[in-house]
């Protein structure tokens, strides 16, 4: 097999002079290789090596300067994090780590450099092609005005009566964004959709829901925005993507068929599974995101996972877990990407039927609003149920016999966006934790249904404002004089410890943070 | 009549325990009932009668055999029900050795050094949550039924549906399923427990 695509991305300090002169002497470099060439290795980001692949790459190679001879210092060892990080989540995609090399070389190592080129091209040429092929771009568009007429009498935005609560409750605009959902809704009613802040705040709103709770007309904002993201992105605007796209880029990349993903590779061995039950757990994309964030924010949201299985195999369940399964396009439906979306849900939903699946456990909020609720919005239907584990925890704990160890902390709790605003689960976490023996539990100063967002959703339209309100978050939780911040999403362990690396705030702000199936894992007991 | 001869004739003395107006006697008639009717069963119930029912001491006391019952007064039960501090008092030295006790854990605190089978429920706590205080017979029923196999969980959901007001049935049924699942999770904590498994992360 010769008809494969290898991405070198070369630095323009070290190995490319050795690159020139392999060139110079008419050296034979292999026709596979195209090569790009990039000021500094530090500067590819995961993102950019990941997108090469997702653009159809079969390999990629990242070749640096010597450790000691970056021109800037850092460089190279950004590089070999970056590539490990990439390496390991490709690993766990299924695409095989083989795919992404990490070398450096001195200007006047040309031979070495031909003779690495060489090995790495025999490489990929034995693991084949990528299962990867590339990833169209949306066709540019010009948003019709007919489909956005249509989002805004779907949501029956034009109901809104102009009194400003959702401005007033936003918390964006509270912590000083000049952002406003009344404007936002009232400048796209108006037909300007095309204009610049229009294009920049639809990608700003954190979809929370707050404003849809006080919105007197019921305007739903959050599924508004998500709507016309859709119609946005369709005409090529700009989604203001986080990380890079690279979760947006991932989640995409999740959508080909042929992918083996080994994305549970990492469990401990003494968790009961059953691959024939009735009951499935879908464990959602933790396992990812600690890769990635793992040098910087050091999270471990794959906790939630285990102990969630700990927690079934304690009510003797043994569930099954999904080989194939993919992200619930949580991500994608909410930064504009519907079409990828829907191919997950389809995948998704086909292999659990085909797994004859009657209930879907899940722990993850995203995960739980996404299959139970947008999955049959959007035209898919499900033959099983689908439970949040705080549903299944309230029913087993319910029965009794179950004592829980003190807790040596007070603790406070941190609402999730995405159950809080449906109607099931939403005072659930509260009180799975009035049975937790804690020293003391203090609700923070807005709770409940006047909860705020740890700052960002759908890793889309992270700015100063995000920091600025996990800032305040935190400063919130610090007051209720709590030692042990309980959360009930990864997504807000992965915000918040965010801002807890401030370099001038973050000893102020650090707080032990432990997810609401952590803690009753640790503690539950049978009576 | 010895133990071992009381066990091989399924022979079982049940005395229920309380205040009159929590519904001791009927719990009494339930539990009867079920064994009769439900697991064809002979059964007898000598209920305490007098001033007692407004509030005082009583007590239910059932026997429940495959064989026909000469002598239906109980002295020393195979289970003892207690639903009140007085009642168990009163009762419990009379247990059997190897008999079950069964308390309601927000009514009764229990003596040190117990020797029998010991199952506690706060069976008033929970008829709380369910918006009836009353319930909690019921819900006691639901319990003994799970931990000891006296009688069947049939039987006496019927009993149960057959002797209760018309009208309550759906309260009732929950009720009495709360008690079972409380009894059925406590069974299942023993066991993990034995097994050394009492926490989710060991």
């Amino acid at each position: 097999m010769d008809d494969f695509k290898i991405i070198l991305f070369l630095c323009n300090w070290g190995p490319h002079t050795a690159f020139q002169t392999l060139q110079d002497n008419g050296s034979e470099i292999p026709d596979q290789i195209s090569m790009i060439r990039i000021p500094c290795t530090g500067r590819i980001s995961k993102s950019l090596l990941f997108r090469a692949f997702e653009m159809g790459a079969d390999g990629v190679v990242l070749l640096g300067c010597q450790p000691g001879t970056c021109r800037y210092g850092s460089g190279t060892a950004t590089a070999r994090e970056n590539t490990e990080d990439t390496r390991d989540i490709i690993g766990m995609l299924g695409l095989g780590k083989e795919r992404l090399g990490h070398a450096t070389f001195l200007p006047d190592e040309s031979d070495l450099l031909l003779q690495f080129l060489n090995d790495f091209c025999d490489q990929i040429r034995s693991l084949g092609p990528s299962p990867l092929l590339p990833i169209p771009m949306p066709e540019s568009e010009s948003v019709s005005r007919e489909s956005v007429a249509e989002i805004v009498s779907y949501h029956d935005a034009f109901a809104c009566q102009d009194c400003g609560k959702c401005s007033s409750a936003c918390p964006l605009a509270l912590i000083g964004k000049p952002f406003s959902p009344r404007e936002l809704v009232n400048s796209i009613i108006a037909g300007n959709i095309d204009s610049p802040s229009v294009n920049k705040d639809i990608w700003s709103c954190l979809t929370c829901g707050l404003c849809y709770d006080r919105c007197p007309s019921a305007v739903n904002f959050p599924e508004f925005i998500r709507d016309i993201r859709h119609v946005v992105r369709k005409n090529g605007g700009n989604a203001r993507e986080a990380h890079g796209g690279f979760f947006q880029s991932l989640m995409r990349a999740m959508t080909w068929p042929g992918l083996k993903t080994q994305r549970w590779d990492w469990l401990p061995k003494d968790v009961d599974l059953d691959a024939k039950s009735k009951i499935l757990f879908f464990g959602g994309c933790a396992p990812y995101f600690d890769i990635f964030f793992r040098n910087h924010l050091n999270v471990e949201t794959t906790n939630i996972i285990e102990d969630s299985l700990r927690l079934l195999n304690f009510f003797d369940i043994k569930p099954a877990l999904f080989k194939d399964e993919r992200c619930c396009g949580h991500d994608l439906l909410w930064s504009g990407d519907e079409e990828n979306f829907l191919k997950l849900a389809k995948m998704n939903v086909d292999s659990i039927h085909n797994l004859g699946i009657e209930e879907v456990i899940t722990a993850c909020p995203e995960c739980y609003r996404t299959l139970a609720h947008d999955y049959p919005k959007h035209g898919i239907p499900l033959n099983f149920k689908v439970t949040h584990i705080y549903e299944l925890l309230e029913k087993e704990i319910g029965k009794g016999a179950i004592d829980f160890k003190k807790i040596d902390k007070k603790i406070t709790f941190q609402d999730s966006c995405r159950l809080n605003w449906l109607e099931k689960p939403a005072d659930l976490p509260r009180k799975l934790i009035r049975r937790l023996k804690p020293i003391r539990f203090r609700e923070m100063q807005n709770n409940g249904s006047a909860a705020i967002c740890c700052g960002n959703c759908a890793w889309t339209g992270c700015d100063a404002f995000s920091k600025a309100l996990q800032v305040k978050r935190l400063r919130q939780a610090h007051d209720t004089e709590s030692e042990l911040l309980v959360t009930a999403c990864p997504k807000c362990q992965i915000h918040l410890r965010c801002a807890m690396e401030d370099p001038f705030l973050g000893e102020e702000l650090n707080m032990e943070m432990i997810d609401l199936t952590g803690i009753i894992a640790k503690t539950i007991c049978w009576e | 009549m010895t133990d071992s001869q009381n066990h091989q004739q399924g022979k079982k003395e049940i005395i229920i325990t309380g205040f009159g107006g929590q519904g001791i006697v009927l719990a009494g008639i339930i539990l009867g009932k079920a064994a009769a009717i439900g697991e064809h069963m002979e059964s007898t119930l000598v209920q305490s009668y007098g001033p007692e029912s407004r509030g005082g001491s009583c007590n239910a006391q059932v026997v429940i055999s495959r064989e026909m019952i000469h002598y239906p007064y109980v002295s020393h039960p195979d289970i003892l029900v207690c639903m009140s501090q007085s009642g168990y008092d009163k009762l419990i030295d009379q247990i059997k050795e190897k008999g079950t006790l069964i308390i309601d854990q927000d009514l009764v605190r229990p003596g040190r050094g117990l020797t029998c089978d010991f199952f506690s429920i706060p069976a008033t706590g929970m008829a709380e949550a369910l918006g009836r205080v009353m319930i909690a017979n019921i819900i006691m029923l639901g319990f003994l039924t799970a931990v000891t196999n006296v009688i069947s969980m049939d039987a006496a959901q019927k009993s149960v549906l057959e002797s209760v007001p018309k009208g309550t049935e759906k309260l009732n049924t929950t009720a009495f399923q709360k008690g079972h699942d409380y009894g059925l999770a406590t069974l299942k904590g023993r066991q993990k427990k034995a097994a050394g498994q009492a926490g989710a992360m060991s």
